[in-house]
């Protein structure tokens, strides 16, 4: 046996290995109850934007469940060739990586159409798993995971630099609100929240003005929200990520940690971490959507609506919609602070992707697939006519504002935070 | 009882004990793998979530796919019917002379409809491209024995001397049953159980 067909087999014992260990009850009815009667087909936006057989959710799972087959059922070892069980080779592997990750948002929406229930995007995760332990994960979904974990290893490295851009921060924050009283709390210990933002100015200045108004005891995270590792399938690095937040919570003593606008760190923090560490997190999580939602029902917040005059639509995240449950509050807020607000049809539960979820919005190299897979998208936001619109999610945000200037849709791409923050009185 | 009549009795006896043990191995089996429980606590109702994957979250007016492949959707609805009342009427043949006539007669139309669905079904999966690119032995093989125990049941149903016919065609689908595709009839409660848990608890389904 030659050097590279030992590391093939090992790729492949360690893609066995994987399968068998992440193969949970969820999973494993997922990849037994389809049938193959193809009523899923159209609920894909891949196939939507580009029918052909590899954007049919059931193709795709029906790839991982081939492998399966193979590995793990012993009536498809027996008999391979009456079950669809398929011999992997290193090949296949690389193939089933490659649809893993470029060929599905994770989004969920095939499983709300199916008759059964069939969670693909489940099968997908479990794929992408198993790619990545066996060296097939995307490079830069890699990178950007590892460079989070730096940040926590380097930590007093990023604190001087941190403390310096809250300074310039905290400026603006004093112009917009003309008070030289308005801050940006860090380290504060027994705040109510730890607020915890992207990288980027436009997810601190417009909550930070937000929090000033409200009178809200709460501080600053020196980390971002976002946890790339869980696009990766990698549970010890997704764990390693949340766990810095999680600590700094509890160093603060903070009763609530308050997550941006952001639709997988929110749905990892708030309902997958507890499952990684197999307890519950010792503080309340939330989005700040539903901040936003209960600071306008109880009338901490004088706002206008005709501040925002324009058009506005609204996205619903996959993550933070149909994946995290958070619905109706956007819609809440948004109603609150914009003159006029449109529905994209179908929204909510059957909402379409954008197209960008899960990781894709990071590689160059998937820039073609993904402002392909967004045309639905593109085509929902020109039918309403509107002119602004709103997404609580950075990578939708910015798969958006590519889909208004690929398909020459004319729009400006906001968050809830900032429309919110223009309206205040 | 003549020799054909207990070769029947037995293939059917037969097919029922494999079909039992092949169930309680299925369920043995998908009971040992782990279950990730969701500890992050509730914003929603995981009760009200699985009512709803068993009420609503199956109506077809809910549904998008439902809407674009509506006669795929009915077709699958009243074959799985019919095949579920069979499965009944299977265990009530013992007492077949005993079931009514005009009754007999309703659940043949019921299992003639079905099996003229089953045959549909080979139709739809050899005319659509994709779903004969992704169709196994066992897709087909599955498919005619379903649609020939329904045929079989119609028969019988009308014609009580073919019971021992059903009976045989039974034992060998139910024997079949635990390894091939049928098995999904399990899974189908599990998926919605799951689909229901979760998003009910996060408040999705709302």
């Amino acid at each position: 046996m030659t050097s590279t067909a030992v590391t093939e087999q090992n790729k492949m014992d360690l893609a066995r290995e994987m399968l068998a260990k992440l193969v949970d009850r969820r999973v494993l009815a997922a990849l037994e109850v389809c049938v193959r009667c193809g009523i899923c087909t159209e609920s894909c936006h891949y196939y939507r934007s580009n029918p052909k057989l590899e954007h049919t959710p059931y193709y795709r799972a029906e790839q991982v469940r081939r492998v399966y087959r193979q590995f793990l059922d012993p009536v498809g070892r027996a008999f391979p060739g009456w079950f669809g069980a398929k011999a992997t080779a290193d090949e296949a592997l690389s193939k089933l990586a490659e649809t893993a990750f470029a060929s599905c948002t994770l989004c969920h929406r095939c499983t709300f159409e199916c008759p059964f229930g069939v969670e693909t995007a489940e099968i997908m995760r479990v794929m992408r798993s198993v790619a990545t332990a066996t060296g097939y994960g995307p490079e830069m979904l890699i990178e950007i995971a590892g460079a989070a974990i730096a940040k926590e290893e380097n930590a007093d490295l990023f604190r001087e630099i941190f403390l310096e851009q809250v300074k310039e921060l905290e400026k603006e924050v004093q112009d917009s609100l003309g008070s030289s009283k308005a801050k940006i709390p860090v380290d504060q210990k027994g705040a109510r929240f730890l607020y915890v933002p992207l990288a980027g100015a436009h997810t601190i200045i417009p909550q930070a003005i937000i929090f000033n108004v409200a009178k809200e005891s709460w501080t600053l995270s020196m980390f971002d929200t976002a946890n790339y590792a869980v696009f990766l399938g990698d549970a010890e690095k997704a764990k390693r990520i949340a766990m810095r937040i999680i600590k700094e919570a509890e160093a603060l003593k903070a009763q609530e940690m308050i997550i941006t606008e952001c639709g997988h760190g929110y749905t990892a923090m708030r309902w997958e971490a507890p499952k990684w560490f197999g307890r519950p997190l010792p503080f309340r999580v939330r989005n700040i959507i539903e901040v936003l939602d209960e600071y306008i029902r109880d009338g901490k917040l004088q706002l206008n609506p005709s501040t925002n005059g324009e058009p506005v639509t609204y996205h619903d995240s996959c993550n933070l919609g149909r994946k995290g449950g958070l619905l109706e509050e956007p819609r809440r807020v948004i109603k609150a602070v914009v003159g006029d607000f449109r529905e994209m049809t179908p929204n909510r539960l059957h909402s379409y992707c954008c197209g960008a979820g899960s990781g894709l919005v990071t590689a160059p190299e998937w820039t073609d697939i993904r402002l392909e897979a967004g045309k639905l998208k593109s085509d929902q936001i020109r039918q309403t006519g509107a002119k602004i619109v709103v997404t609580s999610c950075d990578n939708c945000r910015f798969q958006i504002g590519e889909l208004s200037e690929h398909y020459g849709l004319n729009t400006e791409v906001t968050s809830i935070s900032e429309l919110t923050a223009k309206a205040l009185v | 009882m003549s020799t054909f009549d207990m070769v029947a009795v037995g293939v059917v006896l037969a097919g029922a004990f494999v079909f039992i043990a092949g169930l309680i191995a299925i369920l043995v089996t998908a009971q040992r793998r782990p279950y990730g429980t969701e500890l992050a606590p509730i914003k929603g109702s995981p009760s009200r979530g699985v009512l709803w994957a068993f009420t609503l979250g199956l109506a077809p007016w809910a549904k998008e796919s439902a809407r674009i492949h509506w006669l795929a959707y009915i077709r699958g609805a009243i074959f799985h019917i019919a095949i579920f009342v069979g499965a009944a009427y299977l265990i009530a043949t013992p007492w077949l002379a005993q079931i009514p006539e005009p009754l007999r007669l309703v659940l043949a139309v019921l299992f003639g409809i079905g099996a003229l669905l089953g045959l549909a079904g080979f139709w739809i999966r050899l005319a659509d491209p994709i779903m004969r690119f992704l169709s196994t032995p066992d897709d087909y093989f599955a498919l005619a024995l379903t649609t020939l125990f329904l045929a079989s049941a119609a028969i019988s149903a009308y014609t009580i001397e073919y019971l021992p016919a059903f009976w045989i065609i039974s034992g060998i689908t139910l024997a079949y049953a635990p390894f091939g595709k049928l098995r999904h009839f399990i899974y189908f409660f599990y998926v919605r159980v799951f689909l229901g848990l979760t998003f009910g608890r996060r408040s999705v389904l709302e």
